[in-house]
C-alpha cells in the first residue's frame, strides 16, 4: 500500500542548526500512525513542513502521490490536512462556537460571503455536535480565551473537525492534561480513526502513543531513526539510546518497556529520580503555625464567575508543596492570585506576616515571590544573559546584580556558556533553567513553579525536577503545579488537591500520593470530601 | 448591536444548554429608530448654519470612522493612511465634475459613487502593498504610502497642485445650504453603518475577526487571509473616498494639505479607539462625541488649540478609566452586571469536563 503521506529527504536549518536532516516519513491511510522523539529531534518542525508552515529546499512532500512541496498552509488545510499546535493555538477573543465556525468550508461568492451570517443553522448544528463529541457544548458561548488548557485543547481538536479532514496532524493532544482527559482525547482519536480519519500524533506520554498508534517513526536529531509497531519500536535498542542519548536510565527504559499495546491507560509517570540524601527534606509533619504564605478563604475568578472556591491552605516554610488536580480546577488560578496577577474576590493571603492580597504584582514580586508561569515565559529573541538580568530589573544596586549573576552562572553553568545565544534556541529544558535563573536573580523567599515539566521528554524532566529539589535545598519554598500528579508528589514534602477550585485534599506529598481517593479523582468520579 | 458574536443565538440553535445572554432584539430596534429619528430632525429642530456644519463635519467623521473600522478594527491592522482615500475620492470628485461640465447641486452628489470607486481602485494596489507587511511595519508603511500621495498631489499638474481644484457651486439658498449635504451624509452614515454590521456578523467577518486573533492559525484553518484582508481594505476606502468628495464639496474647494491631512489619518483611530475598536457602535460613538466636541470648542473659543487641550484631557481619561475603549468597557459590564443578576453568589455554573470526559 503507498502512503497517504509521504516526506522523503526533508531538510530545514534554523541559524545553523538542523532541526530536520534528510527526514523520511511514511503516513498510511486509515491509521494512526505516532511521531514520537527526544525534545529538539525535529517533530514540530516536520508538522510545519507538511502544513506548509515552513518552507524547504530540500526534499520533497507528497500526498497521495501529488507533490505538496511547500504548499502555503491554507492549501494544504483545504487538501484535507487539519493540525493542531503544541501550544494551543485558538482565537481567544472569539466565542467557542465562532471559533467553530472559522474553518467551515463554504464556497460562495464575495458579496454572499459579507452580506450573510456567518454559520447557517447547519454548520452550527455541526459545531454544537462536535463540540459534543468532545464533550464542552456548554461553553459554546464562553469566549475561548476563558476556556482551561484542557478545554482549549478539546476545542482546537473539535475545530479542526468542522471542516472534515481527512488526515490530521495533532501535536502533543495529551501534553499538560490530566489522565481522565488523556483517556477522553484518547478514545476521541480512536473513535475519529474508526470513522476513517488518518491520524498522525506526535507525543511525549509513551503510554498514550504506545496504546493508541498502530506505527511509530521515531525522530532523532531531524532523522527518522526507526519505524515500525509499537513492538517493534519499543525493543529497538536505537530508540532508548536516543531518548538516553546513550546512557541507561531505568525510569525511562521502564516506561517504555512496560507498556504493553492495547493496555489500558494509567496515568503515565515518568518516575522522578531520588531525592538526593544531601538534601534532607523538610518532615512532612511539620508544624502549621511555621506556614510561609497562608490563604484564608480565598475566593478568586475571571469576569464570568470564581474559579477558586473559599481556599485556604497553608505553604510550610521550606517546604516543596505540590497542587494537583484535573485540568480547569484552577491551579494556575491559584497561582496567579497569589503573585498577584488576579485579585481576589474574597478572602485574604499572608506572606509571613503580612498581608499581599491586593497588592499589585510589582509589590509582591518585591516582598519575595517569584512566579515561572506556565509554558514558555523567555524572551526568545534576548540572550540568556539579558534574559537572566531581566530578573534584576527591579534591583538598582549595580554591585548586587553582580553578585547574584555570578552565583546564579555557578549553580547553572549554561547561563555563563551560553550567555550569548538567543533563549528561544535553546531546548526546552534548557529555556526552564534559563527562567529558573532568572528568578534566582531576585533571591525570593517563595517559587512558585507552574508545570516545570510540560512538554519535556522524560529524562529533561527527571533533570529539570532535580533542578527543584535543589533550589528547594538551597533554602527556597515551592509551591508546585505539576500535571503529572505522582511525579509531582513524589518529589514534594506537601501536597495539595484542588478539584473544581475546592481544595479536596491536603497532607503530606506521600499521603496525597496514597490517599485511596487520588486514583478515583483522576480516572473519572468527584473524590469525597474528607469527613 | 456592538457585538453580533455574543448575541441573539439563530434558528435553530434552541438546543445549546448554555444559553447566551437572552436576545433583546426590540429594545434595539428601538434604540435605533430613535437614533436615526433624532439625527433626521436635527438640522430641522436646530437651523442655526453653525450649528448644522458643526452636524455634517460630525457625520464624516462618524462615516470615515466606522469605514476605517471595517478594516482596522476588524483585522487588528492598524491603518493610518486613510487620508489618502479620503483626499482620492475628493480630487475625483472635483476632477469628473470638471471634465464632465456637472452642474453645481444634486447633480455633483450623483458623482459621489465614482469618487467611493476611485478610491476602492486606489485601494488595491496600495493594499498588495502595504499588506504584505503585518503589525507596527504596516503602520509604518501606510503612513509612507500616505506622505507619498500627499506629494504626489501637490507636484502633479492635474491635481491643480498648491492651488487644488474647485468644485462647481452649489446653488442652494443660503438659509438652506446645509441641510442637502446633512442628508446625503446622513444617507451615507446609515449605508456604512450597514455594512460595517452586515460585515461584523458575517463570514467574512469571522474570518476578520479571527486574523485579528491569530493569523497564522487562521490561515492554517483555510482562511485565505491575503484576500480576506484586502477585500477588507478595499472596503473600508470606499466609504472614506465618498466622504472625502462629499466633504470637499461642502467647503467648496480642495486643496492637497487639506485633502491628504496626517491628522485625519490620526483622529479616525483615536475615534475608533475611543468608542471601542472591532464594534461597530465604537466609531460612532467616538466620532460623534470627538468631532463636534472638536468643532464646538473650535467655533466657541475661536481658536484652535483649546480643542486640542480637550482632546488630550478626554482620551487619557477614557484610557485609564475605559481602556478597551467605551462601547465594549460598558457591554461587559452590562454582562457581569447580567450574570451577577442571574446567578446569585456560589451558583455560577461551573464548566465540568469531567462529567462528560469520564
Amino acid at each position: 500500500m503507498s502512503p497517504l503521506i509521504e516526506v522523503a529527504g526533508v531538510s530545514k536549518a534554523y541559524g545553523g542548526v538542523n532541526a530536520l536532516s534528510d527526514c523520511d516519513l511514511e503516513v498510511h491511510e486509515g491509521q494512526v500512525n505516532g511521531l514520537i522523539g527526544p525534545n529538539g529531534s525535529g517533530k514540530t518542525t516536520l508538522f510545519n513542513v507538511i502544513t506548509g508552515y515552513e518552507r524547504i529546499r530540500h526534499g520533497k512532500v507528497s500526498l497521495q502521490g501529488a507533490d505538496i512541496t511547500n504548499t502555503t498552509p491554507d492549501r494544504v488545510f483545504g487538501l484535507g490536512i487539519g493540525r493542531t499546535f503544541q501550544l494551543t493555538r485558538l482565537f481567544m477573543r472569539l466565542s467557542v462556537l465562532e471559533n467553530m465556525l472559522v474553518a467551515t468550508q463554504r464556497h460562495e461568492g464575495w458579496l454572499r460571503s459579507i452580506v450573510r451570517r456567518a454559520g447557517s443553522a447547519q454548520e452550527k448544528r455541526r459545531a454544537l455536535e462536535l463540540l459534543d463529541f468532545v464533550g464542552i457544548t456548554r461553553l459554546a458561548h464562553e469566549p475561548a480565551g476563558n476556556l482551561s488548557y484542557g478545554q482549549r485543547k478539546l476545542l482546537e481538536l473539535a475545530s479542526l473537525l468542522v471542516a472534515d479532514p481527512a488526515i490530521l496532524l495533532l501535536d502533543e493532544p495529551a501534553g499538560g492534561v490530566n489522565p481522565t482527559l488523556i483517556k477522553h482525547l484518547a478514545d476521541r482519536i480512536r473513535e475519529l480513526n474508526r470513522s476513517g480519519k488518518t491520524i498522525v500524533v506526535v507525543e511525549h506520554n509513551m503510554e498514550f502513543v504506545m496504546s493508541l498508534c498502530s506505527r511509530i517513526t521515531v525522530l532523532s536529531q531531524g532523522r527518522a531513526l526507526v519505524s515500525g509497531t509499537p513492538a517493534e519500536v519499543r525493543s529497538d535498542p536505537a530508540v532508548l539510546d536516543a531518548y538516553l542519548g546513550g546512557e541507561d536510565d531505568p525510569s525511562t527504559q521502564r516506561q517504555l518497556a512496560s507498556v504493553a499495546p492495547g493496555s489500558a491507560p494509567a496515568a503515565t509517570v515518568g518516575t522522578p529520580p531520588a531525592a538526593s540524601p544531601r538534601f534532607p527534606r523538610p518532615s512532612p509533619s511539620e508544624p502549621r503555625d511555621d506556614a510561609l504564605l497562608r490563604l484564608r478563604n480565598v475566593t478568586a475568578g475571571y469576569g464570568g464567575g470564581d474559579i477558586l472556591k473559599d481556599v485556604t491552605l497553608d505553604v510550610p516554610r521550606g517546604s516543596i508543596t505540590c497542587v494537583v488536580g484535573p485540568n480547569g480546577a484552577g491551579k494556575s488560578t491559584l497561582m496567579a492570585t497569589i503573585s498577584g496577577l488576579l485579585r481576589p474576590r474574597l478572602g485574604d493571603i499572608r506572606f509571613g506576616h503580612e498581608v499581599i492580597s491586593g497588592r499589585t504584582p510589582k509589590r509582591i514580586l518585591a516582598s519575595g515571590i517569584a512566579h515561572i508561569p506556565q509554558a514558555h515565559s523567555l524572551f526568545p529573541d534576548m540572550t540568556v544573559r539579558q534574559n537572566v538580568e531581566m530578573g534584576a530589573y527591579t534591583i538598582s544596586d549595580r554591585a548586587l546584580v553582580r553578585r547574584r549573576l555570578a552565583a546564579v552562572e555557578e549553580l547553572y553553568p549554561i547561563v555563563r556558556d551560553r550567555a550569548h545565544v538567543k533563549a528561544g534556541s535553546l531546548s526546552g529544558g534548557q529555556q526552564r533553567l534559563i527562567e529558573f535563573a532568572r528568578c534566582l536573580m531576585l533571591d525570593p523567599e517563595l517559587i512558585l513553579l507552574d508545570e516545570p515539566s510540560m512538554g519535556l521528554d522524560p529524562l529533561t524532566r527527571g533533570f529539570v525536577f532535580e533542578m527543584v529539589q535543589q533550589m528547594n535545598a538551597r533554602g527556597k519554598t515551592i509551591l508546585l503545579v505539576e500535571q503529572n500528579a505522582r511525579a509531582g508528589l513524589k518529589l514534594s514534602s506537601h501536597g495539595v488537591v484542588l478539584e473544581n477550585g475546592i481544595v479536596r485534599l491536603t497532607g503530606s506529598g506521600a499521603e496525597v500520593l496514597a490517599h485511596p481517593e487520588i486514583g478515583a479523582l483522576y480516572l473519572g468520579g468527584a473524590v469525597a470530601t474528607a469527613g | 448591536m456592538s457585538e453580533p458574536g455574543s448575541g441573539a443565538p439563530g434558528a435553530g440553535m434552541h438546543a445549546i444548554p448554555a444559553q447566551p445572554p437572552p436576545a433583546r432584539r426590540a429594545p434595539v430596534l428601538g434604540a435605533i429608530g430613535v437614533t436615526l429619528a433624532v439625527f433626521a430632525a436635527f438640522p430641522v429642530l436646530f437651523t442655526d448654519p453653525t450649528t448644522t456644519s458643526i452636524a455634517f463635519f460630525t457625520l464624516i467623521f462618524m462615516i470615515s470612522a466606522t469605514a476605517w473600522n471595517i478594516f482596522s478594527g476588524y483585522s487588528g491592522y492598524l491603518a493610518l493612511g486613510h487620508a489618502v482615500f479620503f483626499g482620492s475620492g475628493a480630487y475625483a470628485v472635483a476632477m469628473s465634475a470638471k471634465s464632465w461640465h456637472v452642474a453645481g447641486g444634486w447633480p455633483v452628489f450623483a458623482l459621489l459613487p465614482f469618487g467611493g470607486l476611485i478610491a476602492g481602485a486606489i485601494a488595491i494596489p496600495v493594499g498588495l502593498v502595504a499588506l504584505r507587511t503585518r503589525r507596527h511595519t504596516f503602520v509604518v508603511v501606510t503612513i509612507a504610502i500616505f506622505f507619498i500621495f500627499q506629494l504626489a498631489a501637490t507636484n502633479f499638474g492635474f491635481t491643480g497642485g498648491t492651488s487644488g481644484m474647485l468644485f462647481p457651486i452649489a446653488p442652494f439658498s443660503a438659509a438652506n445650504y446645509n441641510q442637502p449635504f446633512y442628508y446625503v451624509a446622513l444617507a451615507l452614515l446609515v449605508a456604512t453603518t450597514f455594512v460595517s454590521w452586515s460585515v461584523r456578523r458575517s463570514r467574512f467577518g469571522l474570518q476578520l475577526l479571527a486574523i485579528r486573533d491569530d493569523e497564522d492559525r487562521a490561515l492554517g484553518l483555510g482562511v485565505k487571509t491575503r484576500r480576506v484582508k484586502l477585500g477588507a481594505f478595499v472596503l473600508s476606502a470606499v466609504p472614506v473616498g465618498m466622504a472625502g468628495g462629499l466633504y470637499f464639496y461642502f467647503v467648496g474647494q480642495v486643496f492637497p494639505q487639506f485633502a491628504f491631512d496626517p491628522l485625519f489619518d490620526l483622529a479616525l483611530a483615536l475615534m475608533a479607539f475611543l468608542g471601542g475598536l472591532g464594534t461597530v457602535a465604537g466609531p460612532l460613538l467616538g466620532a460623534l462625541v470627538l468631532e463636534s466636541l472638536q468643532q464646538y470648542l473650535t467655533q466657541t473659543f475661536s481658536s484652535d488649540a483649546i480643542y486640542l487641550i480637550a482632546y488630550g484631557v478626554l482620551f487619557l481619561a477614557v484610557i485609564l478609566i475605559l481602556p478597551r475603549g467605551v462601547v465594549p468597557s460598558i457591554a461587559t459590564l452590562v454582562r457581569r452586571r447580567h450574570a451577577a443578576r442571574s446567578h446569585p453568589a456560589g451558583t455560577m455554573p461551573e464548566p465540568r469536563l469531567r462529567e462528560t470526559a469520564a
